[in-house]
């Protein structure tokens, strides 16, 4: 009880400050001002779910708009600004993402505690995280869609009871709504399942099945495409290409960029690398220049994959019969992780693979609580030796998580910055016509532009090199 | 446990006393560090945007704080977009002043700055201070 009382400490003294960064970004121009606007100007709900469900041929995702009005109803009811309401939800978002972290890992002793002292700078610091905290349409749907994927898997531990089923595909639903990588909740489903975590029960499996089966037929009817090869930019080798220079290079044999991007997508998981698809690794080699945040990244992703395999190889040979609780829950971490890879087939961005993010953290908590679990059983110099090891790894990880704050700034900055851009003086006839649109447009832009935000050129000058890519 | 009780500790200061806050800055330094919004904030908080203001040093000249007027900065920055902003909101550009500007700008040359200013003709710097030649040391 002690341990798991510090470990909650350790996670809200890190989350706090972090949710400070994360308050201080500002409603986002690009994804977000014209969701708020599109939901501005319905009369009803009921009209703007009716037509959302077709504002897009290769997306659906009926709650993405019906969210933002119940927000900007909320913002009306409360009296807030629309700010202090969409970043709330996001910080709410954050902290519900740490809670069912702790909740996942379970912490029962010291060296529990231990572990997770590595597992949570993981967590926060591994790159899809600070993506997916970076995300808005305006509420954050990638965080939404881990949320869900987190709370599946602290269900699966917990012996099963009769509303498992309908609260998790309640939260299939939800995140099946509101992005299309909603199907990882699903996918966590299985996982759990096929791990053989208690909390899964065949009726669980069953109806989530027969939910996304639902999803497809529905997408089907609607005639919504799945997106492909060109339908966003992404990277191959040390070059970033752009949809329609993607479309252009492989849109007429895509199987081997699908290939190059499924691997690609475990591989950043893995090993923090490629990035959106880039390997920062070709570009060094190109340029003979390696940045200090390429190292780290590098480093710190190795030394706990290894970690990962070495679990995977010494405690899984026995058979799944055999498997402890820990064992399990790995499998199903990992698991996630794999199949994550592969909803990049048609381009790589880090926030897809946040959810196998979240898993990943899982997962090296498991395998490093293992390794400190050997430590009396061996020689004293490789005891050290190991203890020295993971305290390098969580110093570099530690060193990734602080740098999340940096990168939230810098993006503030940004944003900020790019209110600017809006409403400009000198072009007034761009302006919109529909008062509701210029008012609700006009408000944000206020509120960004008020709040004042931190310079990346009053931060320290070295950050730059060493926490953004 | 001890990178991670570090990032804790570290996490209970910055919640008690801020991580980077935001720093004050005088309308002209908000340009020179590509703050636009923090300088479209200043303006239309009643600002002059056509006073000069202290520019520490470090941002625009390396050792020693300047002051210049914010379109001088602009062109210092080498920030066409904040240039074209401070037009759009209250900055104007007399001919002596067009004149130094389009010298400052042979030295911090700038394809958009160019363009804002006008003429495509190399300016006679004869004679000519420049903004950051105007400091006070």
């Amino acid at each position: 009880m002690k341990h798991q009382a510090i470990a909650w400490l350790l996670a809200a003294l890190i989350t706090l400050p972090l949710a400070g960064s994360l308050f201080q970004l500002p409603i986002q121009v690009s994804d977000s001002l014209e969701a708020i606007v599109i939901s501005t100007k319905y009369a009803t709900a009921s009209q703007l779910l009716e037509d959302s469900l077709r504002f897009s041929p290769t997306t659906f995702r009926p709650l993405r708009y019906l969210q933002t009005r119940w927000l900007l109803d909320a913002t009306g009811a409360a009296d807030l600004t629309y700010n202090a309401v969409f970043r709330g939800v996001h910080v709410l978002l954050l902290v519900l993402l740490v809670v069912l972290f702790v909740l996942a890992v379970r912490v029962r002793g010291q060296t529990d505690l231990a572990a997770f002292a590595v597992a949570l700078p993981i967590l926060i610091g591994i790159h899809t995280f600070v993506a997916m905290l970076q995300e808005a349409f305006p509420v954050n749907h990638y965080a939404e869609v881990g949320v869900c994927v987190l709370a599946v898997l602290v269900l699966a531990q917990r012996p099963p009871r009769w509303f498992f089923a309908p609260l998790i595909c309640l939260l299939l639903a939800l995140a099946l709504s509101v992005i299309e990588s909603g199907a990882m909740v699903w996918v966590m489903v299985i996982c759990c399942a096929a791990a053989g975590l208690r909390g899964i029960t065949r009726t669980t499996v069953a109806t989530t099945t027969a939910l996304l089966a639902g999803y497809f037929v529905l997408r089907h009817a609607l005639d919504i495409a799945s997106p492909g090869i060109g339908g966003h930019g992404s990277g191959f080798g040390a070059t970033f290409y752009s949809s329609e220079e993607l479309a252009q290079r492989f849109g007429a044999h895509p199987l081997g960029l699908i290939a190059y991007n499924v691997a690609g997508g475990l591989a950043s998981l893995l090993l923090s690398e490629p990035r959106q698809g880039v390997y920062s690794l070709a570009i060094a080699w190109r340029d003979g220049v390696v940045h200090p945040i390429l190292a780290i990244n590098l480093v710190s992703s190795l030394v706990t994959t290894a970690l990962l395999v070495w679990y995977g190889v010494r405690h899984l040979r026995a058979g799944r019969a055999s498997w402890s609780d820990r064992n399990r829950l790995f499998v199903a971490a990992s698991g996630v992780m794999v199949v994550n890879a592969v909803l990049t087939a048609a381009y790589i961005k880090d926030e897809i693979i946040s959810p196998g993010g979240l898993c990943y953290a899982v997962a090296a908590f498991i395998a490093c609580a293992s390794l400190l679990e050997t430590l009396p059983r061996r020689a004293l110099v490789a005891s050290v030796a190991i203890a020295a090891l993971l305290t390098l790894d969580a110093a570099l990880w530690t060193f990734r998580a602080a740098g999340v704050h940096y990168v939230l700034r810098y993006a503030a900055f940004k944003t900020r910055n790019d209110w600017v851009e809006v409403l400009r003086e000198d072009k007034r006839t761009d302006w919109p016509q529909d008062p509701r649109e210029l008012a609700v447009t006009q408000r944000i832009r206020d509120e960004a532009l008020v709040r004042r935000v931190a310079s990346p050129s009053f931060m320290p000058r070295w950050a730059d090199r060493y926490w953004v890519e | 446990m001890v990178p991670c009780v570090v990032l804790a500790v570290l996490g209970a200061w910055w919640t008690v006393a801020g991580l980077w806050p935001a720093d004050d800055v005088t309308l002209s330094e908000a340009v020179a560090t590509r703050n636009n919004a923090e300088a479209l904030r200043l303006i239309r908080l009643g600002t002059n945007p056509n006073e000069p203001f202290r520019v520490r040093a470090g941002l625009l000249t390396s050792d020693y704080e300047v002051t210049v007027t914010p379109v001088e900065a602009a062109v210092g920055a080498q920030r066409a977009d904040a240039l074209r902003m401070l037009l759009a909101n209250g900055a104007t550009i007399d001919g002596n002043e067009m004149r130094v500007l389009r010298c400052y700008e042979q030295v911090r040359r700038d394809s958009g700055i160019r363009e804002l200013l006008g003429e495509s003709r190399a300016p006679d710097c004869d004679g000519v201070r420049l903004p950051v030649d105007r400091a006070a040391r």
